[in-house]
């Protein structure tokens, strides 16, 4: 029986080395003359500014979450919106209950202020409270001496 | 064409009343929390929805039939562990009421019986489920739940790695699982139980794949009851999360493990037409009792051994409940209808005990603020009632007479001695010995070291001592009157479906 | 079948188990007071409600005794034990795998058991008295004595083996308690050896006793001791298979560890030392019994062709434990702190090694003197720790480096620390002479050689007996107990032993000497059981003539 898979071998090997030979052949063959425009970002275009490593907006990620959980319900609606006319009113109430559990969800989500969109407010350091002159120092330090021990 | 189908949908809906009691349940929840924002109404809600189910359920008792076309059986011994989950549940919500560790944080309660509530439903499917989806999704259901909720303080550093190891671990182990039922789907063709039963009793079939997909399929369950090698999650997981959710997964998570774990092993391993009450016949000659064997001595000897070391009386828990899931495996073992009486009826009592051992920690930790067993000395001599319970529910977890525990071991080791597994019943024995030692630190604490020290006593609500006395009476009551446990654990393995 | 004595509708029997529950409930439901005063006048409460118990106990039994009829054998005729309480206690029919689980509850006494039953109420009492300077947590102890007072009364009077299992794991927690409370300095070592020890092999006899339900189908004692109850497919039936030896070797180690034998023993010396004083002497008074007569009541009958197999190796250990106890009790003399307790625990290993050889004789005169030893050791170790509690609790040491010339300072006591000692090494006239006496009559029978090396334990005893006694009494009093014991006169008024400590000690020395002359009210009750045993294991066993 083993021998039935002999195939998904096969496909497996050629598969690699088709995706191995395509990429090989192109590396030897291709010029290599790398300058820094070329190696830079590309922004569509524009002039890139910065790191490419921001920090994202994490409400990017809670909107994905509830993305997938509403187009996989999408996906549930396909197959029942076919089958839907011969099965009848069975269907029909199945559906319901399941769409207003998801529309529960997306209550809770509203409710909860998981769909508010908070704009980051960065903090960005000012210099002033950086940088304390000598005097200030010495005294947090008399202080620090006074309390601390 | 649609027409038997949907009959038969419609007509299993009916069969299905406690698990849909607990999903109204559970939805009714989120829009009162949503509503009314009071978390006294949450809980409210939460244990009558408990209680509906349970009325549901005791309307349908006798039922011995399948649901929605051998999605999930509907009978005696899946009914048995559904009483389990729900009065845990019940001692879990009213726990959670008294549990200074959530209240105290800022978290959002009204999820947390929601969560609970989810997790029943996944267990109680989980343990009527003969179809290997439907214990797939059965099981990521209880363990999504739990994976949330055992992080649920989740400022406290403990708790959220204890969530994060849970879910890795998790991840992992459903990952093996589900890969071995795909070659058990590959192989017979079939997802239903039943049907693999009877292809692999009517076909010959590739002994080692069997042997390896039903391998892995049993290490998922198996990291479920904690067995060892399968149980590097569970001190790090009691020992961070919040007691309550503790407490709930050592008692009901390990019983809808094992139900589910019996329940695939007998029907997808063994031949029905063979099998009589006493033995069961196994199928093309693999070994699953010396596995299944292996498993319990590992797990029995790994947890009493390590749970000696133990300080923080929590993780010391832990271990005693993974050396408790080996106690359990050996009821398996055994594969005789008595040896799975003996599992239930060990289950009983040990929810009482387990559940009455977590719950008087729980309120020792926010009188002294700690859970280490060095804190507890003299403890006995500021707080005699609840210091008293824990000693009876220790005593009991140690299996001595005349508690519920002993009676558990006792019909445990009698079904495992009447099968003739002499050398692992003495390897039994020996391990309630050593378990005696790591439970008697804690006692030693709590009673022989600063003995009337004068400090004054502890005051404990009336509420969680009464919660505490409802399970510990029966703990020693049982241990005297037993009988109706057994009648009712016996009744319930002898109807079970597929038989 | 003698019927029971009923009070108020319960069996006698029944209220001679349980009635220390009752008085353990109602000390537990008595406040422990909070100032000095009150304090006081429950502690009174705590001792009196103990004394009264136990006494009213100890009137029950002798009651029983006055109704007990000698000539009934008992021991595996069910008709012929005496005071039977026979009620269905678990019943679970009708389950098609296990069959019916029917547990009983039932007590009954016969020859064997009324001794022990004697021997429990009268060191019960008398601990009581010793316990009197009991301070600290009393409620607690008295509490747990109580339940310790239950446990020890049930083995003696169970008759179904799962009733004696739960009575004899009943004791095991107020032990531990009772030693790791009020214990000397190491104490939690001790008792957690003690109950270690002992859980280890109660385990073996748990599985021997599941293994028998099989065998018979019911828990009842009596079925299994008759063969022919016996299902011949379980591994149990039969003549003189290995797994019945190994099921009576079992049963042996678990019953042989709370005897102890040597190689058991090494946890008595630890419990005894460090336990508080009424503690000891109930532990050795009555706990080791239980050990022997676990042996006799069921490891012998139930499996006799086993006994026959092992028979000179139980006289063997009888030897080894006689000659090795007193070998050790006098080495107390020479190593450690030469402590008084610790050598008189070392005598009760030697001294419970007569009844081994007693038992190992399989002959009426053996078996009687084993009974009867069992008896005797009782008592007398009893007043052996009493005493040594007196002098503790005055001078606070053992040491017999720090005693001598004690005899001048406190003539009393020397005259019942002379009784007891004298006990102790057999002396004709005090008990412990008629019970050596016929145990090495009845081994010399059976076992000559084995017989006369444990002689040497005789002479061993006398050795260290005498040579304590010399020690703490004789000789020159050292400097620093010239004085007063307690020179503001509160706790000890006068030098010499008190009332109290009298009330202890004098009845068990009347005990003593009165059975040494008159041995029969003891014998008596044992002769037509012992009969019976003797006849039934050497039938059972096959014994070619020895």
């Amino acid at each position: 029986m083993l021998i039935d898979y002999s195939v998904v071998l096969v496909y497996l090997i050629v598969g690699v080395l088709f995706v191995a030979a395509g990429i090989v052949t192109a590396a030897l063959i291709r010029p290599s003359r790398p300058n820094p425009r070329k190696n830079s970002t590309y922004e569509s275009g524009e002039e890139p500014i910065g790191s490419p490593w921001i920090q994202f907006n994490n409400r990017f990620y809670i909107i994905a979450l509830a993305f997938i959980i509403f187009d996989v319900e999408l996906v549930m609606l396909f197959p029942w919106a076919t089958a839907f006319k011969e099965i009848g009113w069975f269907a029909f109430w199945g559906m319901i209950v399941f769409a207003f559990i998801l529309a529960l969800g997306l209550a809770y989500d509203w409710a909860k202020g998981l769909l508010d969109w908070e704009k980051p407010n960065p903090q960005i350091p000012s210099l002033d409270e950086l940088v304390i002159t000598r005097e200030q120092y010495l005294d947090e330090l008399k202080k620090k001496e006074q309390t601390g021990n | 064409m649609y027409n038997a189908v949907v009959n038969e949908l419609i007509g299993s809906l009916g069969l299905i009343k406690p698990e849909l009691a607990l999903l109204v349940t559970f939805v009714v929840v989120i829009i009162a929390d949503l509503i009314f924002k009071n978390n006294k109404v949450n809980l409210g809600l939460s244990i009558l929805g408990t209680i509906v189910s349970g009325i549901f359920l005791i309307g349908m008792s006798g039922t011995n039939t399948s649901a929605f076309a051998n999605l999930i059986a509907v009978d005696p011994f899946s009914e048995f562990f559904k009483y389990l989950i729900l009065i845990s549940t019940l001692i879990v919500l009213v726990m959670s009421e008294f549990s200074e560790e959530l209240h105290n944080r800022d978290v959002w309660m009204g999820e947390y019986y929601m969560l609970v509530l989810g997790m029943a439903l996944g267990m109680f499917l989980l343990a009527g489920a003969t179809n290997l989806i439907m214990i797939y999704l059965a099981l990521e259901t209880m363990s999504m739940s739990s994976y949330i909720l055992s992080g649920y303080t989740k400022e406290i550093k403990r708790s959220s790695e204890a969530s994060l190891k849970y879910v890795i671990f998790g991840s992992l182990s459903s990952g093996i699982m589900i890969y071995g039922m795909s070659i058990l789907f590959g192989m017979t063709g079939s997802l239903d139980l039943y049907a693999i039963q009877s292809y692999l009793a009517a076909n010959g079939f590739f002994q080692p794949a069997i042997f390896i997909s039903g391998l892995m399929v049993i290490a998922g369950f198996a990291y479920k009851i904690s067995a060892v090698p399968f149980h590097f999650w569970t001190p790090d997981v009691y020992e961070g999360s919040p007691i309550t959710i503790t407490a709930y997964l050592s008692v009901a998570s390990k019983a809808a493990g094992f139900a589910v774990l019996v329940r695939f092993i007998k029907l997808t391993f063994f031949d029905a037409a063979g099998s009589s009450d006493e033995s069961w016949i196994m199928m093309n000659s693999i070994p699953w009792d010396m596995v299944l064997a292996v498993l319990a001595v590992a797990t029995m000897t790994l947890g009493n051994i390590v749970a000696l070391w133990q300080s923080n009386v929590k993780r010391m828990l832990a271990y005693s409940s993974i050396a408790h899931a080996g106690y359990l495996l050996m009821g398996i073992v055994v594969m005789t209808n008595t040896g799975l009486m003996s599992i239930l009826v060990y289950f009983f009592f040990y929810l009482l005990m387990n559940f009455g051992a977590f719950i008087v920690v729980m309120l020792f930790a926010h009188k002294i603020g700690s859970e280490e067993m060095d804190d507890y000395e003299g403890i006995g001599y500021q707080a005699p009632v609840l210091a008293s319970l824990l000693t009876l529910f220790l005593v009991s977890l140690t299996g001595l007479p005349p508690t519920a525990g002993f009676i558990g071991k006792l019909v445990l080791f009698g079904a495992v001695l009447d099968s003739g597994w002499y050398w692992l019943a003495v390897i039994g024995v020996l391990n309630s010995v050593v378990s005696l030692y790591y439970y008697a630190k804690v006692v030693r604490n709590m009673w022989l070291r600063k003995v009337d020290n004068g400090k004054g006593t502890l005051k404990f609500s009336i509420q969680s001592q009464a919660l505490v006395m409802v399970l510990g009476i029966p703990t020693l009551v049982f241990g005297l009157f037993f009988g109706p446990i057994m009648r009712w654990a016996e009744h319930s393995v002898r109807i079970f479906l597929g038989n | 079948m003698s019927g029971t004595f009923n009070i108020l509708g319960v069996g006698i029997l029944t209220w001679i188990t349980f009635l220390p529950i009752l008085g353990m409930i109602a000390i537990l439901a008595i406040p422990s007071g909070k100032d000095e005063i009150s304090r006081a006048r429950s502690l009174n409460y705590f001792r009196y409600i103990t004394l009264g118990i136990t006494f009213i106990q100890l009137i029950l039994t002798l009651v029983v005794y006055s109704g007990f009829n000698f000539s009934m054998p008992g021991i595996n005729d069910a008709s012929s034990m005496q005071f039977i309480e026979r009620v269905t206690w678990i019943s679970v029919t009708g389950l098609p795998m296990l069959g019916d689980l029917k547990i009983e509850y039932f007590l009954g006494i016969d020859g064997i058991s009324m001794p022990m039953l004697l021997l429990t109420a009268i060191v019960s009492t008398l601990a009581v008295f010793a316990s009197w300077g009991i301070k600290k947590a009393a409620k607690g102890y008295f509490a747990m004595y109580l339940l310790l007072v239950t446990g020890m009364m049930g083995v003696f009077v169970a008759l179904d083996f799962f009733l004696f299992y739960v009575f004899w794991e009943l004791m095991l927690l107020p032990m531990y308690f009772l030693i790791g409370i009020w214990g000397g300095p190491r104490k939690e070592y001790a008792a957690i050896k003690f109950f270690l020890y002992t859980l280890f092999g109660s385990v073996f006899m748990l599985l021997v006793m599941i293994a028998l339900y099989f065998a018979v189908g019911s828990f009842n004692m009596f079925d299994m001791m008759d063969p022919s109850k016996f299902d011949q497919n379980s591994i149990l039936a039969g003549f003189g298979t290995s797994w019945r030896y190994i099921a009576f070797a079992a049963l042996f180690v678990g019953f042989a560890i709370k005897v102890p034998i040597v190689p058991f023993h090494t946890w008595l010396p630890d419990a005894h030392v460090e336990a508080p004083t009424a503690i000891s002497v109930i532990l050795a008074g009555v706990l080791l019994k239980m050990g022997t007569y676990g042996m006799i009541r069921i490891a012998w009958p139930m499996f006799p062709d086993a006994v026959q197999y092992f028979n000179w190796w139980i006289g063997l250990i009888g030897m080894v434990s006689i000659v090795y106890g007193a070998l050790c009790a006098l080495a107390q003399f020479s190593v450690g702190k030469r402590d008084l307790k610790k050598m008189i625990a070392y005598s009760s290993v030697s001294h419970m090694g007569y009844v081994m050889l007693g038992l190992a004789a399989l002959n009426t005169e053996g078996v009687i003197g084993a009974i009867f030893q069992m008896f005797n050791h009782g008592t007398i170790t009893a007043m052996l720790f009493m005493i040594v509690g007196v002098i503790y609790d005055r001078a606070h040491t053992r040491s017999l480096d720090d005693f001598g010339g004690m005899a001048n300072k406190m003539p009393v006591y020397t005259a019942i620390m002379t009784i007891a000692f004298f006990a102790a090494i057999g002396l004709p006239g005090l008990s412990g002479f008629v019970s050596e006496a016929l145990v090495f009559l009845g081994a010399f029978k059976t076992y000559p050689v084995l017989t006369v090396i444990s002689g040497l334990g005789i002479i061993l005893g006398a050795g260290y007996m005498l040579w304590a006694l010399q020690k703490v009494f004789f000789g020159k009093l050292p400097e620093r107990w010239s004085g007063p014991w307690d020179p503001t006169g509160k706790i000890y008024k006068n030098d010499d032993i008190n009332y109290i400590e009298l009330g202890g000690l004098v009845p068990l020395a009347i005990v003593v000497i009165y059975l040494g002359i008159n041995p029969n009210p003891v014998i008596g009750m044992m002769t037509s059981s012992v009969n019976h045993f003797v006849e039934l294991i050497r039938i059972g066993g096959n014994f070619a003539g020895m």
